[in-house]
């Protein structure tokens, strides 16, 4: 059946006298199966009749009508919804799922499931959604392949982009070298730095856009203890601790004369077994054995 | 076999006088008893790579006992695989608590090799079989090898000769009414035989402390496993460069006086059984009881084999006649001494030799263990720290050593600054500190200053050093094998040593969500991590996943590792020498040209080998023995 909307709208764009013919038929199709549609405009009623030979006269006639039933019919479908952003119900209830989740942002599956919509419908809603630029998609970096809508008016939360050190779900490692880079030279200057000194320097240098809070500093420094390029005391008080009150965490450089030569290599790590992603297969008469080893060999004809 | 300990004193005397091991070859190919198996998927094909079946232990599953952790045995169920331990032909599932004389897969193998390498294959099959089985009687170990009887027998004498077996008579539980039966069992020592890769480090401190003479001795020693004194005596009469009687008991004593060599314990000690209590005693000593574990067997037969501590290094009583001034013993002390050694050893062997049994010497592993443990930990502080926390380190170990009573002490015993000062300036580069720098560097150590001036006293925490020094060595491992990334993340579950959840551990090491899981999967399947899933019931059901470092199992599974490597340069050192045997047995003059420099390929190799081998054994040590 084809919906009488339908048919105004092809009304509202005929051109030639055969596409008249086929809203015709169109409108016979409907009269077939549904109710004749109570007498509305002129220019339908005219458009029903056998085919003629139409002048200009009638196609401007035919027109004029068109547009006004255009109008009539326009002014019809906003009644009912009354609807101040011009949303249909489909629309407004997806609106509405997503708005729930706040800063959370919701997947387009848990939209059809909430709203028991078809595909469809919530596909096109949420396209006339995202054109309105009433919602926008975020990547939710714990699952990045499902997509994720959240109303325009929040930001997202930390759980769903990851903080500040994430941008488009990924993990913005630029910006991590650089204050890392930046915590080192603090630390490099002052030989023996706590947590709110190199904060403070930070902040100092205005390197970044954003306000660079005491938390992310601790995170960064303890990333870099992790990787081994500083280490974490506690003041002693004496020596380069004398600013230092007793017992406050500081960071520093290893100033072991070992570790200043190079990162000391533990004696298993330091030969090829050590590295061997092959070990547990290694026997001594088995294929993979000490005596037919690549990685011996390799090592072997290094020239030391 | 009860002939066995009468003739015991002359057959120890005859092997002594032997230059060289008798080399046994063996017929067929030996069956290798695996039972630190892995039932995964490369693992079911590897015994068609070996060549021979995998046996797994010969104990039935339903004696073994219960596991003490769940989760890590559902764990390893969940990769599809199990591991286990057998000691002393227990099947232990791992995870289960450890005994104190467990042996891994590769430490056997390499005690086997080493034996072999030194006394021939009859005698590493003997050896492999009590590593491998427990403690066992003549009779099972004829079985198990299925060697000849005469050929169990003399591997025996051999290894109990060079302390890698001690024997001990144990009373079997018989029915009622039948004489009690005293059977003889042989355990096997692990510890000593792996010493056999580590003599050339125990003659350097013989060499460096007590010089040339005595190092002569202790070679003596170390080849033969155990001397008398006439067989020294001998022995360097027998040397170009002899020097006199006196000489070498001078040099014998400083060897005792230094704890480098100790008196042979009992050839074959008897284990009383256990005395049984009444119900009423038990209440008494429950709580006693459980605070202290029992010992096992072996523990107790080494126990009682060993000397009494005040005559462990002590000479023998002729000597000290006539230098028991100097000593500063009465002559009553002597008497009751004479009877106490009188009562080590059976009448009939006394009556039959007609003579005094001569007393056997043998090298203390005890004390040099406890020298490399002490060298360890200096040499990491000096390292990390800085040469002046290793100078004042070294000076309270040199000054604390003579009263440490067991070998691993998790703290030095206390000593006064003024002490440890006096020590300090003694040591090369010391003498230009003071007081202050010496304190700094205690404070360094770890130790804290205490605030009022009075008793100022410090003790190290060596339990601290030996910990710090194996988790570098792990996370060194984790990186060369997985990378920066898994060594932040495995840092960071070391350090925390409790369970974290997957983005937590992303968000602190500043690694992608996606890359953390891969991470921590693969470390997870090498054994390095412990997983545990928790599943949280709320509008939508999440499964959380949780991660930490078990340092115990981890522990375990890198000393195999580490023993799988140790034989792994072994094997290439030999393989190595046999590629280039006809090189070896040319005179130096002809070694021109292509020849020379396969030659000097050959050293070069050798010196790269063998280093990384005293390397690696350091390591070994510090996960095995520290």
């Amino acid at each position: 059946m084809v919906p009488r909307e339908a048919i105004e709208v092809l009304l509202s764009k005929a051109k030639t006298v055969r596409d008249l013919h086929l809203v015709r038929k169109k409108r016979e199709k409907e009269c077939v199966f549904s109710p004749p549609p109570p007498p509305s405009t002129t220019a339908v009623a005219a458009a029903a009749k056998p085919p003629i030979l139409l002048t200009q006269r009638h196609l401007n006639t035919i027109g004029e009508g068109m547009s006004r039933s255009l109008e009539i019919s326009s002014f019809k479908r906003k009644r009912p919804e009354a609807d101040p952003l011009g949303l249909i119900d489909a629309e407004r209830a997806i609106l509405n799922a997503i708005k729930s989740k706040k800063d959370l942002g919701i997947w387009v599956r848990d939209i059809k499931q909430e709203t028991k919509l078809t595909d469809h419908v919530v596909n096109k809603s949420l396209k006339s959604l995202l054109t309105r630029k009433l919602i926008k998609e975020v990547v939710n970096i714990q699952n990045k392949g499902k997509k994720h809508y959240m109303s325009v008016e929040f930001e997202p939360s930390k759980e769903v982009s990851g903080g500040v050190w994430y941008v488009d779900g990924n993990l913005d490692k630029e910006l991590v070298n650089v204050l890392k880079q930046l915590c080192l030279r603090c630390i490099r200057v002052q030989k023996v730095a706590t947590l709110e000194r190199v904060h403070e320097d930070l902040k100092k240098q205005h390197v970044v856009n954003f306000e660079i809070s005491i938390l992310q500093v601790f995170e960064i420094l303890n990333s870099m203890v992790l990787d081994n390029e500083i280490i974490e005391v506690k003041s002693t008080g004496l020596g380069e601790y004398y600013s230092i009150p007793i017992g406050t965490v500081c960071y520093r450089f290893d100033s072991g004369p070992g570790v200043a030569r190079g990162l000391k290599v533990g004696a298993f790590a330091s030969i090829p077994c050590g590295a061997c992603p092959r070990i547990s297969l290694c026997t001594p008469d088995g294929i993979i054995s000490p005596s037919t080893c690549v990685y011996y060999t390799k090592w072997l004809n290094i020239d030391f | 076999m009860g002939d066995f300990c009468r003739e015991y004193t002359q057959i120890s005397l005859k092997a002594s006088e032997a230059s060289t091991p008798i080399r046994h070859k063996t017929q067929g190919r030996e069956a290798a008893v695996v039972y630190f198996s892995y039932s995964s998927a490369h693992k079911r094909s590897a015994s068609k790579l070996l060549g021979y079946p995998l046996r797994s232990a010969t104990k039935p599953k339903e004696e073994k006992p219960p596991l003490v952790h769940s989760s890590y045995s559902s764990a390893h169920k969940a990769r599809r695989e199990e591991l286990w331990f057998t000691v002393g032909a227990q099947h232990i599932p791992f995870g289960a608590s450890p005994q104190p004389a467990m042996v891994s897969q590769y430490g056997i193998k390499l005690a086997a090799y080493l034996i072999s390498s030194s006394y021939g294959d009859f005698c590493s099959k003997v050896c492999e079989c009590l590593l491998s089985r427990g403690t066992l009687t003549l009779a099972q170990i004829i079985r198990f090898t299925e060697l000849s009887r005469e050929n169990v027998i003399n591997c025996l004498r051999v290894l109990i000769h060079q302390n890698c077996v001690q024997a001990f008579s144990i009373q079997q539980e018989v029915a009622f009414g039948e004489a009690p039966k005293i059977v003889t069992q042989y355990m096997a020592l692990f510890d000593n035989t792996i010493h056999k890769m580590r003599f050339p480090k125990f003659m350097q401190i013989v060499l460096e402390e007590l010089g040339k003479d005595c190092l002569g001795i202790f070679e003596g020693l170390l080849q033969h496993g155990r001397l008398s004194l006439n067989q020294i005596i001998d022995r360097n009469m027998q040397t170009p460069d002899n020097s006199d009687v006196h000489a070498v008991r001078e040099s014998f004593s400083r060897l005792l006086n230094a704890r480098f060599v100790e008196r042979c314990p009992a050839p074959e000690p008897f284990l009383a059984p256990p005395e049984e209590e009444t119900p009423a005693k038990k209440r008494g000593t429950k709580s006693a009881k459980i605070a202290e574990a029992p010992k096992t067997i072996e523990q107790r037969a080494l126990a009682t084999a060993s000397p009494m501590e005040s005559i462990r290094f002590l000479m023998e009583i002729d000597t000290l006649r006539g230098t028991s001034e100097e000593k500063g013993m009465e002559s009553h002390d002597i008497a009751t001494l004479e009877e106490k050694w009188k009562q080590d050893f059976s009448d009939a062997e006394l009556s039959s030799s007609g003579k005094k049994k001569e007393i056997l010497w043998r090298v203390n592993f005890e004390e040099f263990v406890r020298r490399l443990r002490h060298k360890a930990c200096i040499e990491y502080v000096r390292i990390r720290l800085s040469d002046q926390a290793g100078i004042v380190l070294s000076a309270i170990l040199e000054l604390t050593r003579s009263s440490e009573t067991r070998l691993k002490t998790d703290k030095s015993a206390s000593m006064s600054i003024n002490d440890i000062y006096d020590e300090v300036i003694k040591k090369d580069g010391g003498l230009g500190m003071d007081l202050e720098r010496v304190r700094a560097s205690l404070v360094q150590l770890g130790c804290q200053i205490p605030t009022t001036g009075i008793d100022e006293t410090y003790s190290i925490d060596l339990k601290n050093i030996i910990e710090l020094a194996q988790n570098e060595e792990v996370e060194s491992v984790v990186l060369k094998r997985y990378g920066r990334e898994a060594y932040r993340i495995f840092r960071l579950l070391s350090k925390s040593g409790r369970l974290l959840e997957t983005d937590k551990i992303s968000d602190t090491t500043f690694v992608e969500k996606k890359d953390t899981l891969k991470i921590l999967y693969k470390l997870w399947k090498d054994g390095y991590l412990h997983m545990e899933k928790v599943s949280v019931n709320g509008p939508k059901q999440t499964l959380f996943l949780l991660w930490e470092v078990d340092k115990e199992s981890l522990w375990v599974r890198v000393l195999d590792e580490m023993y799988h490597a140790a034989l792994n340069l072994r094997l290439r050192i030999t393989y190595e020498q046999d590629q280039e045997k006809e090189i070896l047995q040319l005179p130096t003059e002809k070694l021109v040209g292509e020849l020379e420099k396969r030659y000097k390929r050959l050293r070069k190799v050798r010196i790269i080998l063998e280093s990384s081998l005293m390397n690696l054994d350091d390591a070994l040590m510090l996960f095995h023995d520290f």
